[in-house]
């Protein structure tokens, strides 16, 4: 099995003041990578006009985009038609499921979606209490047990797991520890562990820091625009994959 | 005088809940009379969105916009996994 070449970025935050930027920023994309990876706040408000700048944007690539939708871009309730729009525009957007993405011979596995937070394990939110807390608590569990679903499922030579919130804290470094349980959830650390993965990509922590592993030695990468500093990170996927 | 951690936490919720920015990565410190605002965005818009976006939820105090433009390069060398 050949190495794989992942291109990843998160919290782009496109909009019409910035139109057209970014996408300069992806030319010649081709020759760094195979695959580009979208972790979520593709908006800032999650409107359809910034819908439609982040379609124009991403779309028309000369390799596959795999996204996800990132907390911002549920903010104008327009989370689906935004997903519908870079759909159209050729654009693969997970909404807790997987892609295989067969790339000159070799499949590429991508399972994810949004995630959510709650905390880390120990210092973390339980089902317990108010409506409000379970509905909080369940919605991320609810998300972990659909990942796990969709990696066991995957078929694939190298398996990534793509997402918005963080599945560790290690990558959250910088970030004030008090908002860590709104940042992410070990549940999905969890999940990819059980399944096996040879990558989680997330963003949301912009003051937080690239690098980490889940408890089950994943590599986990947080793209976040401000920590990466680039306009993608590109990883390479070398020899076995998990299975 | 209002308390500035009350302050602090106003301009802060304004600028993630206000249409015009919705930023929640803006770090605000109050000091006696003085705002300042710390932080990355993307265009010189933006960052004079919460500028006005904070004057107005500290009115009568003096705002330091720190808030800078997120510089982007180009990618640096892969990282073999």
């Amino acid at each position: 099995m050949r190495a794989l070449r992942i291109a990843a970025v998160a919290d782009i935050h496109l909009g019409e003041d910035i139109r057209g930027h970014y996408r300069k920023k992806l030319e010649g994309i081709e020759h760094r990578a195979e695959v580009l990876l979208v972790g979520g706040d593709l908006t800032r408000h999650g409107t359809i006009e910034e819908g439609q700048v982040v379609a124009d944007e991403l779309g028309d690539l000369p390799i596959p985009v795999v996204a996800v939708l990132g907390n911002h871009d549920y903010h104008s309730d327009a989370d689906r038609e935004i997903a519908a729009m870079l759909r159209d525009a050729g654009i693969i957007v997970l909404d807790d499921d997987a892609v295989v993405i067969p790339l000159d011979g070799t499949r590429l596995g991508v399972a994810g979606g949004k995630g959510f937070g709650g905390g880390f394990a120990g210092k973390c939110a339980s089902e317990f209490g108010e409506p409000e807390t379970k509905a909080f608590v369940r919605h991320t569990k609810e998300i972990a047990e659909r990942w796990r679903h969709a990696l066991k499922n995957l078929e694939a030579d190298h398996r990534v797991v793509l997402s918005h919130y963080s599945p560790v804290k290690d990558t959250l470094a910088g970030e004030p520890p008090e908002i860590y349980p709104f940042l992410g959830s070990y549940l999905l650390a969890e999940a990819a562990d059980a399944e096996g993965a040879d990558l989680i990509v997330h963003g949301h922590a912009h003051l937080g820091t690239e690098k980490g592993m889940t408890p089950g030695g994943i590599r986990v990468r947080n793209v976040a625009l401000p920590v990466i500093g680039h306009s993608y990170v590109v990883y390479c996927l070398d020899g076995e994959g998990v299975h | 005088m209002e308390t500035p951690q009350y302050v602090a936490a106003r301009i802060q919720r304004a600028l993630a809940e206000d249409e015009r920015t919705n930023e929640l990565g803006i770090r605000v410190d109050v000091r006696g009379d003085q705002v300042f605002l710390r932080g990355q965005v993307s265009c010189e818009e933006r960052r004079h969105g919460i500028e006005d976006v904070a004057r107005e939820a500290a009115p009568g105090l003096t705002v330091h916009n720190e808030v800078q433009l997120l510089e982007v390069s180009d990618p640096g060398e892969e990282e073999h996994l």
